[in-house]
């Protein structure tokens, strides 16, 4: 399927945002690692999928991008991991999570590079659209294009999640569907950790939203095995932005957990050290 | 579209815009070393260049770090051009550096406007802000936007520019800036020249019969800084923009008696409405796009509701329909004028030893008269006609390019009827996208700004006729003008 161009059109008209502003969360979690000397690196902010909190970037790359030198941050979006906003998850609706990350943009020291994963990279690429990023890291990515077929799909293979999904309840975040390659404790050890989502954002992934004018440089990871955004997906949103996903066999649908992880953080450390500095974009 | 000029016989505003007051020249003492070296924003190597000029080669200049030259500098950085900003004060805010010689915020002063549309739209006020900000959380909020775009280098601060000039036939402008802490005056050229110095500095005095004869204080809001001045006396506050309004409410709270004198009758909107702040609430509306005349409807319905017939509380009868003045935003100064704190009165006719008389023959002897009659737009370092200047102000497309060059652009001509970083982030995206349009594809940046001087008159008013008043020059219906903005910058954008 050839994919569909990119909205290369500026908004600058959210009649919504002006009239129904996001309400504030009291507390947002904002986990955090700094390199011991002084660093030129712009900052990593991390992004978590359906469910998941910034635990999951806490237990292995936020530490360890920060020992490579990288200031490194992982965000809980409202009512996940840490952060506020718990009893209200039943009515959040994802342009709540674009607020919440822009927030924590504002709280960093410069503009950042943004690691999404699942459905934070999809938050990911709306805040794209509305902040100047220093480049846009969209791991195993919720399609922009909707996630109609990626839902087809599961209700081929585990037709009881589906329904699940349709009234409301979280997708199933069993430790077959998240992992390949860990060990059966620890894969069950993060999958217990996981919480619920918003039914109603899981409802909005089915909306084919167009993608924005991204003028930052992308970096899109995939694993053809994921058992939640299929590969067609990844590539697809890959072409909407005019690049080819980095492919890594073997893993499971969580590369910052998953065995393997340090070699997807690796290539996303690599894509980020090679960025132009903020304010030299290309001319086009 | 009405006569934009005020008629000079029904008003005795040929107004004396007061010179614009430069406190600090060139005295500090020279051996101060310079805190902002003039190198500092400069890659080019200033130290090779002749003493007192510096050819900036490509890169444009931006005059001002309030929020428009803000925005505007860092649209440009982002986008890859080279850019300098120079500041007369030695921090970022401009309006909000409270204090500064050209702001015009008080001790008391909170936004009229709340958060969502005032803000930056890329740069959100924090969750932990209130809905409507005091200038200290404004000032800042500038400040950590500075911070965060890396802005502070790339501006010279403690420069005043005193004079900018086209030079090489329009192809680029020689900027010069006075060194407020050195004294040095140095000339830099650029591709292009962004003008964000305000409008909201120059103080209009109206020029009232007799006004050099009282005896007791006058005061422009411009030099209102507190309520201290307030206490204890007899106050005559003229004017009711938000400034009037603010410094009549306080004058209720701390002087003798107060009396506020209009010369028409305005409608006074509440800070909250249906129990949102209100101006979210208008947003609804216009996102609905419901037409001007039901919304007119629908204002008039909530304020009847709420405050009802004005002219009960011998308030004037506003002689205009909703929309066709600056909204007033205050809840309080019916309050106090049901309360007996405010008399209402007339137009001032003139002025005598000891007080006021008024267009309808009564007297009222006053201790202080605070002047907020507003400001007038001025541009003290550039030639009136580079604007297309006619009728006391400029003429410009979107409200901000010239017919008379492309590389000359100003930020901030515009006074919406909401919030304003919104706007200004986009015009600072449209500088942006202009600057970079005509330096690689000329063509498309000239098919834009070819526009200049045909639509040099055109109002985004959606659709209201705005009263005839100096202040309403720049006047602007928020959504109606970003349209317009993104019907521009969209004309910029390359089809993939
Ligand atoms: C009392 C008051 C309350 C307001 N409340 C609101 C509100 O609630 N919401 C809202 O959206 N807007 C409000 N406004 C409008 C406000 O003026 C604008 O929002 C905004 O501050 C305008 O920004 P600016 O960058 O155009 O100008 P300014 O903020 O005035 O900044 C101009 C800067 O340029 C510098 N400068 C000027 N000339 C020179 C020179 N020759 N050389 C070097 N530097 C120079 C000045 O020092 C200043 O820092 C208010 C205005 C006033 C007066
Ligand atoms: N955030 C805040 O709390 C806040 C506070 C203050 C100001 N502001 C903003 O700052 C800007 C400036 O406001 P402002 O109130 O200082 O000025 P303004 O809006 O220009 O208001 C001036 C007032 O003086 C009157 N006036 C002008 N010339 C006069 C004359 N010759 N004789 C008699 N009356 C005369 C005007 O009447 P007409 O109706 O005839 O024009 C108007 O009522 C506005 O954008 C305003 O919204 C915001």
């Amino acid at each position: 399927m050839s994919p569909k161009p990119l909205r290369r059109k500026t908004v600058a008209m959210r009649p919504w945002d002006w009239s129904f502003p996001s309400p504030p969360v009291a507390h947002r979690e904002v986990l955090s690692a700094r390199p011991t000397g002084p660093t030129a690196r712009p900052p990593l902010l991390m992004v978590h999928g359906v469910a998941h909190g910034a635990w999951c970037f806490e237990e292995h790359w936020v530490p360890t991008a920060a020992e490579r030198g990288w200031p490194a941050y992982a965000v809980s979006l409202r009512g996940h991991g840490g952060s506020g906003g718990a009893r209200h998850l039943r009515r959040t609706l994802t342009r709540d999570y674009v607020h919440d990350v822009l927030q924590a943009i504002t709280e960093l020291p410069e503009p950042p590079v943004l690691i999404g994963h699942s459905l934070g990279a999809l938050v990911a690429q709306l805040v794209a659209e509305r902040y100047p990023l220093r480049g846009l890291v969209l791991l195993t990515p919720a399609p922009m294009h909707s996630a109609l077929g990626a839902l087809a799909a599961i209700a081929r293979d585990r037709p009881t999640d589906f329904l699940g999904a349709v009234v409301g309840r979280t997708l199933s975040m069993e430790p077959d569907i998240l992992f390949e390659g860990l060990d059966a404790a620890t894969a069950r050890e993060y999958s217990d950790r996981t919480g619920t989502e918003s039914p109603f954002v899981q409802w909005e992934l089915l909306l084919r939203r167009r993608v924005g004018p991204v003028r930052c440089p992308v970096l899109v990871v995939g694993v053809p095995g994921d058992r939640l955004v299929r590969p067609a997906d990844v590539r697809r949103t890959a072409a909407a932005y005019g690049v080819e996903p980095v492919w890594f066999p073997g893993m499971g649908h969580d590369v910052m957990l998953d065995t393997g992880w340090d070699r997807v953080l690796d290539t996303v450390l690599e894509f980020a050290a090679d960025l132009p500095a903020w304010g030299s974009a290309p001319l086009r | 579209m009405t006569g934009m000029a005020e008629t000079p016989s029904t008003e005795p505003d040929a107004t004396t815009s007061a010179p614009a007051r430069r406190r600090r020249t060139a005295a500090s003492p020279a051996a101060v070393p310079t805190a902002v070296a003039p190198t500092a924003a400069g890659q080019s190597p200033e130290a090779a260049a002749a003493p007192g000029f510096v050819d900036r080669g490509g890169a444009w200049c931006v005059v001002g770090a309030g929020p428009h030259g803000l925005s505007a500098l860092k649209a440009l950085l982002q986008n890859g051009i080279e850019a300098d900003g120079f500041e007369r004060e030695s921090d970022v805010g401009g309006n909000w550096n409270f204090g500064a010689e050209n702001s015009r915020v008080y001790e008391s002063t909170h936004l009229i406007s709340s958060k969502p549309f005032t803000q930056f739209p890329d740069f959100p006020m924090p969750d932990s802000y209130p809905d409507y900000p005091s200038h200290r959380q404004v000032k800042e909020y500038f400040g950590r936007y500075a911070d965060h775009f890396g802005l502070r280098d790339r501006i010279r601060f403690s420069h005043d520019v005193i004079r900018a000039a086209p030079v090489d036939d329009g192809h680029a402008w020689d900027v010069t800036s006075l060194d407020l802490v050195t004294g040095a005056e140095t000339t830099y050229r650029y591709a292009g020249l962004v003008v964000a110095n305000g409008h909201n500095w120059s103080p209009k005095i109206p020029a009232y019969p007799g006004l050099e004869t009282f005896r007791g204080e006058v005061l422009h809001s411009a030099d209102y800084k507190g309520a201290d001045v307030l206490r204890g006396k007899r106050v005559l506050v003229v004017g009711a923009g938000n400034t009037g309004c603010d410094v009549a409410v306080e004058s209720a709270q701390h002087a003798a008696h107060t009396w506020h004198s209009t010369r028409r009758g305005y409608y006074y909107n509440p800070k909250y409405a249906l129990g949102r702040p209100s101006d979210q609430v208008a947003d609804r509306l216009l996102a609905l796009r419901i037409p001007l005349g039901i919304r007119r409807a629908l204002f008039g319905a909530t304020l009847k509701a709420t405050v009802g017939d004005l002219t009960r509380y011998g308030l004037k009868r506003p002689d205009h329909k909703f929309f066709e003045t600056h909204p007033i935003v205050n809840q309080q100064l019916v309050y106090y004028v049901g309360h007996g704190d405010i008399t209402p009165v007339d137009d001032v006719d003139h002025v005598d030893e000891t007080g006021v008389v008024l267009t309808d023959g009564t007297r009222v002897d006053v201790d202080l008269l605070v002047l907020c009659t507003g400001y007038l737009v001025r541009f003290p370092f550039l030639e009136p006609e580079w604007l297309n200047w006619r009728d006391d102000h400029p003429h410009l497309f979107l409200q901000m390019f010239t017919p008379s060059y492309d590389n000359l652009v100003v930020s901030g001509l515009i006074q919406p009827d909401s919030g304003q970083w919104t706007l200004a982030h986009w015009q600072g995206v449209l500088v942006a996208r202009v600057a970079e349009a005509l330096r690689v594809r000329p063509a498309q940046a000239r098919a834009l700004l070819a526009r200049s001087a045909a639509e040099a008159d055109r109002r985004y008013s959606a659709g209201a006729d705005y009263k005839d008043s100096t202040r309403h020059y720049y006047e602007v219906a928020h959504q109606d003008y970003l349209r317009a903005l993104q019907d521009a910058i969209r004309a910029l954008e390359v089809s993939p």
